[in-house]
């Protein structure tokens, strides 16, 4: 028998961590990307990466990062897993370290670590503001090396279409469609990984990259893998507002000393200071961005009015800020042309991460068997709110986890996709290429792009910050309108060749069929934890609500089936969750 | 380096033969093309002495034949390989320091390199045939006007060559590596290519 | 609202056989707009400057901050990134042309994977054991690793390859961005231990020594990587290994 063959799809940390550990317990592996694997969207994460590795003689440890994740995530979830992570942790930061991270040094030239928000303890390994980016880079590295050994056959500039399913409903393999010469083909193997990413670019504007349409794990929600946890998106507190994506400025700003302020009765108001005397600038982000858009659309204290506060930095020394936050200082200066070291940043909430995502189970294997998921696009390490610099952390640790589960699965088959027929895989390329075709037809005189915007505006509108179960309910009215205006969109070029806007209007098809999801799933959901604040229900309620969200695939013209499955709270009991105050949880242990 | 591609050490063979012997010939040469200033006797009697030199056409073959066909024939071939982008639209004329100086440097090669040839063939070749080495036949060459301009722009472009190239050499072999070295450097290249060529136009100007 | 627009020049091609043509677009302008979200606006609304539909424009963009590297272009003359070519920062009519370095894909959309096959060629990884726990890494000093950040930074965005005069199809130079990967893997403790390995593989053909020193690589490099501080230090470990390699004992690594 040949070797072990598996499929990732999605080459930033979590698909790359999934490559590199399969290719070296000596599996085959092909790799699918939309873009060379070196241009995924982890790049774009800045602040660092969590793990009680303690060089900082403060006594932290995995117990406590364990403790302030679930704390941090309201309660909602699984602990296991999570225990998992934070205990890996460590080890996960040495590894990379081991692999060239350009990690920042302290003195003696160990791991320098810095604070991040909801932990009192410096945790978080960083490499000046650009860690995922030089996260990224190196686990690249690391593939290309196997490239070369051939064990990894990469696919850049492929998109996946689907799911091969057998007739046990296991995944053996995948369609994917060559977005040059939109060539469609199936790929065999035994197990598919799915490491695709976050749904942010369903808001129109984010903090994401233009891939992260979330358009291949609605695929699979739609081949009947579940959806879990999808109305937990998570607003970042402070992003660069602009006309074509809202920039990120990492939490490590706030890390580093940044404060968040603005003016009240024509003084400056650091109005997180105040509130949450202990945490500071500190605080998790879903309160962060509750206390800025309070401060702005409520208060309407924002600078002149407008809905932006200052985030400053202008006290710290700018040599230090060079070497600490390399990257965000830049990336500040070249889109606004102000010099953060000198004058206070302006920042407003944006868009940025999905805790939701494709359910998993506790070997990242998803509803359908064969299929794993791994990073912000499976839901399982971060409940309620992520914690700032645990993305990193859970993306490695879940390719960390899914390359050997899907290995051992492999090898726990008794027939391999060598062993079925051929007929199975040519279904399957036949109808995705007729779905095709029918795209490459589409002749109304809508444009999908219009579409995406009015999608993302509505999603922004009323599926962010605040939630209002009546506003909800008209968004998803007017999704499915979105999705009768989709029949009749206009191609509006018919070449073949490298055809962008065809592939955007499949995956706009994926991110409306995605969007109905959150936003039900929000609607459903009658309490506030975590980044899901609504004012008719301002409490957790974890009488009715402690249970994970659980979407099931109806059919591309009905509602999504929603049921609901307990919460693992066997670690850790939930208590409140309250910022004005030290985390008892993570104070006692 | 068993495997090793021979482009390396032809590249640094280039880059070395550039300054030793042709760079060091080119000063030598210069100098005693230079005593013309003082008089036709000096210019006879130095002239004399380099062309009485001992196996004096085993050393040119090797100190200065063979480096320079080497050195000129990659050189051509080094200065065709590139795409330049001063000039046109990309980059306008308002191109760097350093763009120019790349183009300027394959320009000054091939002008030197047709230069030497026609050089070589008014003066050693003739030497050969029975001339003798003296003022006289550089005088008659450069009595012409057309031919004095020639030598000029001749004599300003190796100068410029070697001098730039001093400055490639110096990166080439890694001594200079920092910005401010390089830019150093670039002053120290510039001063060479100053002086280097006024004793160059100095000397021939002596043969009018 | 006002009335104001941008002229941009968009230089097109179907494909690589086919020949590139020009074609003019006017878009609406509005505050804080960047070459992106111009190129968005003709998505949305595939029209050009005459009034004729058109097809919408091809063109690569990802991170739209300036960290992907993918949506590399000549804008007004000049290779650079997309995402930061603010609109109030350029003169009009604005024009766009693929890099012409590399293969067109599609109109300014082009084929890079020749810079990741001399990541390939020079072993640009530090090697490990497996990714198993064998404890911490080795300790470098913070200086060090400041150096090796920025040139970690290099996002394989091309724009080094496409400014450089010696990058082009009559030779198989690799350009900067390899040379000075070389550089960052030699600085590492870990890495340094193939060191060799990789002189080897830049003092191939197509290697450093086709570098003409016309500097504009590290003139245009949108991260601001000192290639040409990279691209001398290595000529002078490369010298070095010439030397040993060929006077020195059989001890290849010190």
């Amino acid at each position: 028998m040949a070797n072990d063959k598996i499929i990732v799809v999605g080459g930033g940390l979590a698909g790359l961590m999934t490559t590199i550990k399969a290719a070296e317990s000596g599996a085959e592996v092909d790799l699918f990307s939309v873009v060379s694997v070196k241009r995924s969207h982890s790049v774009c994460a800045q602040g660092g990466i969590n793990g009680a590795v303690d060089t900082k003689g403060e006594g932290d440890s995995p117990a406590i990062h364990l403790d302030d994740t679930v704390y941090g995530g309201d309660f909602l979830a699984n602990q296991t897993p999570i225990k998992a992570m934070t205990d890996a942790a460590p080890k996960i930061i040495h590894l990379l370290d081991r692999m060239g991270v350009t990690f920042n040094r302290t003195n003696e030239g160990l791991l320098d670590f810095r604070r991040f928000g909801g932990t009192m303890h410096h945790r978080t390994a960083y490499a000046g503001a650009t860690t995922g980016q030089q996260l990224l880079y190196a686990l690249d590295e690391q593939v290309r090396s196997f490239e070369v050994d051939g064990l990894v056959n990469k696919f850049e500039g492929w998109e996946f279409l689907g799911v091969v399913l057998d007739d046990e409903g296991r995944a053996r393999g995948i369609t994917a469609q060559d977005m040059k010469t939109a060539e469609v083909k199936t790929f065999k193997s035994d197990a598919v990984i799915m490491a695709t990413g976050g749904p942010g670019i369903i808001f129109g504007k984010s903090t994401n990259s233009m891939i992260n349409t979330g358009s291949a794990a609605s695929l699979v929600y739609q081949q009947g893998a579940v959806y879990a946890n999808g109305e937990f998106i998570q607003v970042h507190p402070t992003a660069i507002p602009g006309d074509d994506k809202l920039r990120l400025m990492s939490e490590s700003a706030r890390g580093e000393g940044g404060r968040i302020w603005t003016y009240k009765d024509g003084k400056p108001w650091y109005f997180l200071e105040e509130k949450y005397p202990d945490y500071g600038n500190l605080v998790p982000r879903d309160i962060a961005t509750r206390e800025i858009f309070d401060v702005c659309v409520n208060q309407k204290l924002g600078i002149n009015g407008e809905n932006m506060v200052y985030l400053d930095l202008s006290h710290k020394d700018s040599h230090e800020l060079d070497v600490k936050l390399g990257g965000i200082i830049e990336i500040y200066e070249k889109f606004t042309g102000d010099d953060p070291r000198k004058v206070p940043m302006k920042i407003f909430p944006a868009v940025h991460y999905s805790m939701g995502g494709i359910w998993v189970d506790y070997d990242q294997m998803t509803s359908i068997p064969g299929l794993f998921a791994a990073g912000e696009c499976d839901y399982s390490q971060h409940g309620g709110n992520r914690l700032g610099a645990n993305a990193l952390l859970s993306a490695i640790y879940g390719g960390h986890v899914a390359g050997p589960k899907a290995i051992e699965y492999v090898r726990s088959l008794d027939k391999s996709y060598e062993d079925l027929d051929d007929s199975i895989y040519e279904a399957y390329r036949k109808a995705e290429e007729e779905k095709f075709e029918n795209v490459m037809n589409m002749d109304g005189d809508e444009n999908a792009y219009a579409i995406h915007k009015e999608l993302g505006r509505i999603m922004t509108d009323n599926v962010t910050v605040v939630r209002h179960n009546d506003k909800l309910l008209e968004t998803d009215k007017e999704i499915v309108k979105l999705m009768e205006r989709y029949e009749n969109i206009n191609i509006n070029d018919t070449k073949r060749w490298s055809n962008q806007a065809a592939f955007f209007t499949r995956q706009l098809w994926n991110m409306l069929v995605l969007a109905r999801v959150i936003t039900i799933g929000a609607y459903n959901r009658n309490e506030s934890r975590g980044a899901h604040y609504k004012p008719e229900f301002p409490e957790r309620n974890d009488e009715e609500w402690l249970k994970t969200t659980m979407a099931h695939f109806e059919g591309a013209k009905e509602s999504p089936r929603f049921d609901y499955q307990d919460v693992d709270v066997s670690l850790i009991t939930p208590r409140k969750r309250d910022y004005t105050k030290k985390n008892e949880g993570s104070a006692n242990k | 380096m068993s495997k090793q591609d021979s482009s390396f050490a032809l590249r640094r063979l280039h880059s070395l033969l550039g300054v030793i012997p042709l760079g060091v010939f080119l000063i030598q040469h210069l100098l005693v093309n230079h005593t013309a200033t003082r008089s036709e006797e000096a210019f006879n009697v130095a002239a004399g002495i380099m062309a009485n030199l001992p196996f004096v056409l085993f050393l040119e073959i090797f100190v200065i034949y063979l480096p320079i066909l080497f050195h000129g024939i990659y050189g051509v071939y080094i200065a065709f390989t590139a795409k330049y982008n001063i000039g046109g639209k990309q980059y306008g004329w308002h191109s760097t320091y350093r763009n120019w100086m790349f183009l300027l440097q394959r320009v000054s090669g091939v002008i030197t390199f047709i230069f030497i040839a026609i050089h070589v063939y008014q003066t050693r070749v003739q030497v050969f045939f029975g001339e003798e080495i003296n003022f006289d036949l550089v005088a008659q060459i450069v009595d012409n006007p057309l031919w004095l301009v020639f030598y000029i722009i001749g004599i300003v472009a190796t100068v410029f060559h070697f001098a730039n190239g001093l400055w490639a050499f110096m990166v080439t072999w890694g001594i200079t590596q920092s910005d401010k070295s390089q830019r150093v450097m670039s002053y120290v290249s510039a001063i060479i290519f100053v002086a280097v060529t006024i004793i160059g136009i100095r000397a021939i100007l002596a043969f009018i | 609202m006002s009335e104001e627009t941008i002229k941009l020049n968009i230089k097109r091609q179907e494909n690589n056989e086919t020949q590139p043509y020009w074609e003019e677009f006017e878009v609406g302008y509005r505050e804080n707009m960047n070459v992106i979200s111009a190129l968005m606006d003709i998505q949305t609304n595939p029209v050009n400057a005459k009034g004729q539909k058109t097809t919408p424009v091809t063109w690569d963009m990802n991170c739209l901050e300036e960290v992907c590297g993918i949506c590399s272009m000549v804008i007004n003359g000049g290779a650079r990134q997309s995402c930061t070519a603010l609109i109030d920062q350029l003169e009009q009519p604005i024009t766009l042309e693929p890099m012409a370095t590399f293969p067109v894909v599609k109109d300014l959309q082009v084929d890079r994977s020749f810079m990741f096959e001399g990541l390939k060629r020079v072993q640009a990884w530090v090697p490990i054991d497996g990714t198993h726990d064998l404890g911490p890494g080795p300790r470098i000093p913070e200086k060090k690793r400041q150096t090796s950040y920025e040139l970690s930074k290099c996002m394989s965005c091309g724009v080094c390859l496409e400014v450089c005069p010696n990058v082009n199809d009559n030779s198989g130079f690799m350009g900067a961005a390899a040379i000075s990967q070389v550089r960052l893997f030699n600085l590492h403790p870990t890495g340094s231990m193939n060191k060799d390995e990789r002189l080897e593989a830049l003092m191939d053909e197509g290697g450093i020594a086709e570098c003409g020193m016309a500097q504009n690589c590290v003139q245009a490099c949108p991260q601001g990587i000192p290639l040409t501080t990279s691209i001398a230090a290595m000529q002078r470990e490369s010298s070095f290994h010439m030397f040993k390699s060929f006077f020195g004992s059989d001890q290849e690594v010190e």
